[in-house]
Protein backbone atom coordinates (compact mmCIF):
# COMPACT_ATOMS: atom_id res chain seq x y z
CA UNK A 1 0.00 0.00 0.00
CA UNK A 2 1.36 3.80 -0.58
CA UNK A 3 1.49 6.01 1.28
CA UNK A 4 0.02 9.14 0.58
CA UNK A 5 1.84 12.50 2.00
CA UNK A 6 -1.06 14.98 2.37
CA UNK A 7 -0.10 18.77 2.91
CA UNK A 8 -3.02 20.35 5.12
CA UNK A 9 -4.33 23.49 3.68
CA UNK A 10 -3.53 26.73 5.82
CA UNK A 11 -2.40 29.90 5.39
CA UNK A 12 0.95 29.43 5.16
CA UNK A 13 0.67 26.58 2.48
CA UNK A 14 -1.49 27.78 0.19
CA UNK A 15 0.98 31.22 0.43
CA UNK A 16 3.69 28.11 0.17
CA UNK A 17 1.61 27.55 -3.34
CA UNK A 18 1.69 31.02 -4.96
CA UNK A 19 4.74 31.86 -4.29
CA UNK A 20 5.99 28.86 -6.18
CA UNK A 21 3.89 29.61 -8.83
CA UNK A 22 5.41 33.40 -9.11
CA UNK A 23 8.80 31.11 -8.71
CA UNK A 24 7.69 28.91 -11.65
CA UNK A 25 6.62 32.16 -13.62
CA UNK A 26 9.58 33.79 -13.64
CA UNK A 27 11.79 30.55 -14.91
CA UNK A 28 9.15 30.75 -17.78
CA UNK A 29 8.21 27.64 -16.51
CA UNK A 30 4.00 27.87 -18.40
CA UNK A 31 3.75 23.99 -17.47
CA UNK A 32 4.69 24.22 -14.13
CA UNK A 33 2.39 26.86 -13.25
CA UNK A 34 -0.53 25.11 -14.60
CA UNK A 35 0.54 22.34 -12.83
CA UNK A 36 -0.05 24.26 -9.75
CA UNK A 37 -3.80 24.39 -11.23
CA UNK A 38 -6.74 22.68 -10.62
CA UNK A 39 -7.92 21.16 -13.95
CA UNK A 40 -10.49 23.37 -14.40
CA UNK A 41 -9.26 26.34 -12.87
CA UNK A 42 -10.83 29.86 -13.61
CA UNK A 43 -8.99 32.30 -14.80
CA UNK A 44 -9.84 36.05 -15.20
CA UNK A 45 -7.21 39.16 -15.96
CA UNK A 46 -9.57 42.00 -15.73
CA UNK A 47 -7.76 44.35 -17.82
CA UNK A 48 -7.69 42.25 -21.20
CA UNK A 49 -10.71 42.87 -23.58
CA UNK A 50 -10.00 43.65 -27.37
CA UNK A 51 -12.87 45.50 -28.64
CA UNK A 52 -13.92 43.80 -32.03
CA UNK A 53 -17.08 45.17 -34.40
CA UNK A 54 -19.47 43.00 -33.09
CA UNK A 55 -18.17 41.33 -30.05
CA UNK A 56 -15.85 42.46 -27.03
CA UNK A 57 -13.19 39.38 -25.93
CA UNK A 58 -11.58 39.50 -22.37
CA UNK A 59 -9.40 38.10 -20.56
CA UNK A 60 -11.70 35.30 -19.05
CA UNK A 61 -12.14 31.55 -18.78
CA UNK A 62 -10.08 28.97 -17.87
CA UNK A 63 -6.13 28.83 -16.84
CA UNK A 64 -5.78 25.74 -19.44
CA UNK A 65 -7.60 27.79 -22.46
CA UNK A 66 -7.51 31.55 -21.53
CA UNK A 67 -4.02 31.69 -19.30
CA UNK A 68 -1.49 29.66 -20.52
CA UNK A 69 -2.05 30.62 -24.35
CA UNK A 70 -1.75 34.09 -22.34
CA UNK A 71 1.43 33.45 -20.26
CA UNK A 72 2.91 31.57 -23.50
CA UNK A 73 2.29 34.77 -25.85
CA UNK A 74 3.88 37.32 -22.87
CA UNK A 75 7.05 35.30 -22.36
CA UNK A 76 7.52 35.14 -26.30
CA UNK A 77 6.45 39.19 -26.86
CA UNK A 78 8.54 39.75 -23.81
CA UNK A 79 11.87 37.17 -23.75
CA UNK A 80 12.93 38.63 -20.33
CA UNK A 81 9.78 38.84 -18.36
CA UNK A 82 9.91 38.14 -15.05
CA UNK A 83 8.17 39.49 -11.70
CA UNK A 84 9.11 40.60 -8.41
CA UNK A 85 6.94 39.66 -5.63
CA UNK A 86 5.92 42.62 -2.94
CA UNK A 87 4.09 40.69 -0.71
CA UNK A 88 1.55 37.93 -0.23
CA UNK A 89 -0.63 37.36 2.76
CA UNK A 90 -3.07 34.94 2.82
CA UNK A 91 -5.95 32.98 5.36
CA UNK A 92 -6.87 29.19 6.10
CA UNK A 93 -10.28 29.28 3.37
CA UNK A 94 -7.25 29.40 0.82
CA UNK A 95 -7.42 32.59 -0.48
CA UNK A 96 -4.10 34.84 -1.52
CA UNK A 97 -3.31 38.11 -1.99
CA UNK A 98 -0.28 38.74 -3.96
CA UNK A 99 1.52 42.73 -4.73
CA UNK A 100 3.44 41.71 -7.58
CA UNK A 101 5.58 43.96 -10.33
CA UNK A 102 5.95 42.38 -13.87
CA UNK A 103 8.16 43.74 -16.48
CA UNK A 104 9.14 42.36 -19.68
CA UNK A 105 11.05 44.30 -22.92
CA UNK A 106 9.55 43.68 -25.98
CA UNK A 107 10.70 41.86 -29.04
CA UNK A 108 7.26 40.70 -30.92
CA UNK A 109 3.78 42.34 -31.28
CA UNK A 110 1.84 42.53 -28.07
CA UNK A 111 -1.70 43.35 -29.15
CA UNK A 112 -2.18 46.19 -30.61
CA UNK A 113 1.51 47.18 -29.61
CA UNK A 114 4.26 46.96 -32.32
CA UNK A 115 7.56 46.12 -30.83
CA UNK A 116 9.87 48.53 -30.14
CA UNK A 117 12.27 46.87 -27.89
CA UNK A 118 10.88 49.32 -24.87
CA UNK A 119 10.54 48.15 -21.62
CA UNK A 120 7.70 47.78 -19.26
CA UNK A 121 7.10 47.73 -15.14
CA UNK A 122 3.96 47.25 -14.24
CA UNK A 123 1.89 46.84 -10.68
CA UNK A 124 -0.54 44.25 -10.13
CA UNK A 125 -2.78 42.34 -7.79
CA UNK A 126 -3.42 39.13 -7.75
CA UNK A 127 -6.39 37.24 -6.16
CA UNK A 128 -5.69 33.57 -6.10
CA UNK A 129 -7.77 30.69 -4.98
CA UNK A 130 -6.06 27.73 -3.42
CA UNK A 131 -8.21 24.67 -2.99
CA UNK A 132 -8.18 22.22 -0.13
CA UNK A 133 -5.81 20.11 -2.36
CA UNK A 134 -3.06 22.48 -2.26
CA UNK A 135 -3.79 23.33 -6.28
CA UNK A 136 -5.01 27.11 -7.58
CA UNK A 137 -8.34 27.21 -8.45
CA UNK A 138 -8.99 30.94 -9.52
CA UNK A 139 -6.68 33.41 -10.39
CA UNK A 140 -7.68 37.11 -11.13
CA UNK A 141 -5.22 39.81 -11.95
CA UNK A 142 -5.35 43.35 -12.00
CA UNK A 143 -3.69 46.31 -13.45
CA UNK A 144 -3.24 49.93 -15.21
CA UNK A 145 -3.47 48.37 -19.42
CA UNK A 146 -2.92 52.30 -20.16
CA UNK A 147 0.47 52.30 -18.21
CA UNK A 148 1.97 49.27 -20.18
CA UNK A 149 1.15 50.63 -23.20
CA UNK A 150 2.31 53.98 -22.19
CA UNK A 151 5.76 52.46 -21.45
CA UNK A 152 6.12 50.58 -24.72
CA UNK A 153 5.73 53.88 -26.64
CA UNK A 154 1.69 53.10 -27.81
CA UNK A 155 0.12 56.40 -27.32
CA UNK A 156 -3.52 54.62 -28.71
CA UNK A 157 -6.45 53.60 -26.31
CA UNK A 158 -7.38 50.82 -29.02
CA UNK B 1 -26.30 63.79 6.19
CA UNK B 2 -23.91 63.64 9.05
CA UNK B 3 -21.21 61.02 9.79
CA UNK B 4 -21.36 58.57 12.29
CA UNK B 5 -18.75 57.70 14.23
CA UNK B 6 -16.82 54.34 14.30
CA UNK B 7 -15.97 52.31 16.65
CA UNK B 8 -12.17 51.50 15.64
CA UNK B 9 -11.41 49.98 18.96
CA UNK B 10 -13.84 47.52 18.46
CA UNK B 11 -13.74 46.87 14.85
CA UNK B 12 -11.88 43.91 12.78
CA UNK B 13 -10.12 44.34 9.94
CA UNK B 14 -13.09 43.68 7.64
CA UNK B 15 -15.50 45.55 9.25
CA UNK B 16 -13.01 48.82 9.21
CA UNK B 17 -13.16 48.19 5.79
CA UNK B 18 -16.63 47.61 5.19
CA UNK B 19 -17.58 50.58 6.95
CA UNK B 20 -15.42 52.28 4.31
CA UNK B 21 -17.14 50.80 1.07
CA UNK B 22 -20.38 51.08 2.82
CA UNK B 23 -19.53 54.99 2.82
CA UNK B 24 -18.37 55.17 -0.01
CA UNK B 25 -21.18 53.55 -1.80
CA UNK B 26 -23.18 56.35 -0.38
CA UNK B 27 -20.87 58.88 -1.47
CA UNK B 28 -20.25 59.79 2.45
CA UNK B 29 -17.13 60.63 1.80
CA UNK B 30 -16.62 61.99 5.57
CA UNK B 31 -17.69 58.97 6.88
CA UNK B 32 -15.32 57.01 4.50
CA UNK B 33 -12.13 59.10 6.08
CA UNK B 34 -13.15 58.73 9.60
CA UNK B 35 -11.50 55.11 9.50
CA UNK B 36 -8.52 56.55 7.56
CA UNK B 37 -5.59 56.39 10.01
CA UNK B 38 -3.78 60.29 10.38
CA UNK B 39 -1.01 58.74 8.42
CA UNK B 40 -3.01 56.13 5.58
CA UNK B 41 -0.49 55.37 2.76
CA UNK B 42 -2.69 56.27 -0.65
CA UNK B 43 -1.41 54.56 -3.56
CA UNK B 44 -3.74 54.83 -6.98
CA UNK B 45 -1.82 53.11 -9.61
CA UNK B 46 -3.79 54.21 -12.26
CA UNK B 47 -3.68 57.92 -11.52
CA UNK B 48 0.24 57.58 -10.84
CA UNK B 49 -0.76 58.93 -6.94
CA UNK B 50 1.32 58.13 -4.31
CA UNK B 51 0.80 60.26 -1.63
CA UNK B 52 0.29 60.68 2.38
CA UNK B 53 -2.76 61.55 4.57
CA UNK B 54 -6.56 61.55 4.56
CA UNK B 55 -6.83 64.40 2.41
CA UNK B 56 -5.35 62.26 -0.46
CA UNK B 57 -7.73 59.37 -0.07
CA UNK B 58 -10.48 62.08 0.46
CA UNK B 59 -9.53 64.05 -3.13
CA UNK B 60 -9.50 60.48 -4.67
CA UNK B 61 -12.78 59.91 -3.38
CA UNK B 62 -14.61 63.54 -3.88
CA UNK B 63 -12.99 63.51 -7.45
CA UNK B 64 -14.58 60.30 -8.58
CA UNK B 65 -18.38 61.59 -7.24
CA UNK B 66 -17.88 64.66 -8.89
CA UNK B 67 -17.37 63.17 -11.90
CA UNK B 68 -19.48 60.88 -11.47
CA UNK B 69 -22.91 62.12 -9.47
CA UNK B 70 -24.73 58.32 -9.94
CA UNK B 71 -21.45 56.33 -9.13
CA UNK B 72 -22.77 53.01 -7.50
CA UNK B 73 -20.37 50.83 -6.31
CA UNK B 74 -21.31 47.54 -6.46
CA UNK B 75 -18.67 45.09 -4.26
CA UNK B 76 -18.17 41.49 -5.33
CA UNK B 77 -15.88 39.59 -3.20
CA UNK B 78 -13.96 41.40 0.24
CA UNK B 79 -11.03 39.21 1.03
CA UNK B 80 -9.39 39.31 4.20
CA UNK B 81 -6.18 37.64 4.92
CA UNK B 82 -4.66 38.87 8.05
CA UNK B 83 -4.73 42.60 8.49
CA UNK B 84 -5.09 43.11 4.64
CA UNK B 85 -8.65 43.49 2.83
CA UNK B 86 -8.78 43.15 -0.37
CA UNK B 87 -11.76 44.47 -1.97
CA UNK B 88 -12.90 43.93 -5.00
CA UNK B 89 -15.92 46.20 -7.05
CA UNK B 90 -17.37 47.11 -10.29
CA UNK B 91 -17.86 51.39 -10.19
CA UNK B 92 -20.80 52.66 -12.20
CA UNK B 93 -21.64 56.07 -13.15
CA UNK B 94 -22.56 58.41 -15.95
CA UNK B 95 -19.71 61.01 -16.26
CA UNK B 96 -20.75 64.76 -15.46
CA UNK B 97 -17.53 66.61 -15.08
CA UNK B 98 -14.13 66.41 -16.41
CA UNK B 99 -12.40 63.32 -14.95
CA UNK B 100 -8.58 62.21 -14.61
CA UNK B 101 -8.11 64.53 -17.34
CA UNK B 102 -10.92 63.19 -20.06
CA UNK B 103 -13.48 65.98 -20.83
CA UNK B 104 -17.37 64.96 -20.12
CA UNK B 105 -18.78 63.50 -22.96
CA UNK B 106 -21.40 61.98 -20.56
CA UNK B 107 -20.72 58.56 -20.92
CA UNK B 108 -21.48 55.82 -19.04
CA UNK B 109 -18.18 53.95 -16.66
CA UNK B 110 -18.18 50.77 -15.75
CA UNK B 111 -14.75 49.45 -14.36
CA UNK B 112 -13.96 46.54 -12.37
CA UNK B 113 -11.50 47.47 -9.70
CA UNK B 114 -9.38 46.39 -6.42
CA UNK B 115 -8.14 48.01 -3.82
CA UNK B 116 -5.93 46.01 -1.11
CA UNK B 117 -6.04 48.17 2.00
CA UNK B 118 -4.19 47.57 5.49
CA UNK B 119 -6.08 47.87 8.97
CA UNK B 120 -4.27 48.59 12.04
CA UNK B 121 -5.93 49.54 15.15
CA UNK B 122 -9.07 49.49 13.80
CA UNK B 123 -8.27 52.27 10.84
CA UNK B 124 -6.72 52.00 7.39
CA UNK B 125 -3.27 52.60 7.29
CA UNK B 126 -2.51 51.72 3.86
CA UNK B 127 -4.98 51.78 0.78
CA UNK B 128 -3.53 50.74 -2.72
CA UNK B 129 -5.74 51.39 -6.09
CA UNK B 130 -6.03 48.96 -8.67
CA UNK B 131 -7.80 49.37 -11.92
CA UNK B 132 -7.47 50.17 -15.87
CA UNK B 133 -7.41 53.17 -17.00
CA UNK B 134 -7.20 51.94 -20.55
CA UNK B 135 -10.63 50.44 -19.80
CA UNK B 136 -11.82 53.80 -18.41
CA UNK B 137 -10.28 56.04 -20.88
CA UNK B 138 -12.09 53.46 -23.42
CA UNK B 139 -15.40 53.80 -22.15
CA UNK B 140 -15.05 57.30 -22.04
CA UNK B 141 -14.55 57.94 -25.92
CA UNK B 142 -11.12 58.69 -25.04
CA UNK B 143 -8.55 57.73 -28.35
CA UNK B 144 -5.13 58.58 -27.31
CA UNK B 145 -3.19 58.93 -23.92
CA UNK B 146 -1.48 61.68 -25.62
CA UNK B 147 -4.41 63.84 -26.15
CA UNK B 148 -6.71 62.91 -23.50
CA UNK B 149 -8.63 65.97 -23.11
CA UNK B 150 -9.33 66.03 -27.22
CA UNK B 151 -12.83 64.61 -27.78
Amino acid sequence: MTEVSQRLRTAESAAGVVTEFFDRYREHDVEGMTDLCSINADFSYVPVELWGKQRVVRGDGKVGTVGKPLWTGLMASFPDLSNTVHAITSNDDGDVVAQVDIEGTQQLAWGLITPAGQHYREPHLFIFGVGADLLIDSITAYWNDADISQQLGHTEVD
Amino acid sequence: MTSQPQSVLTSTPTQTVQAFLDAFARHDIDAAIAVADPQVSVTVHPLGLHQTGPDALRQVLADLVRGFPDLVISVSRVITTGDVVAALFKAEGTQSADYAGAINQEKHLDIDQAWRFVVGGGLITEVTAYWCQAQLYRRLAVKRYDEIAIA
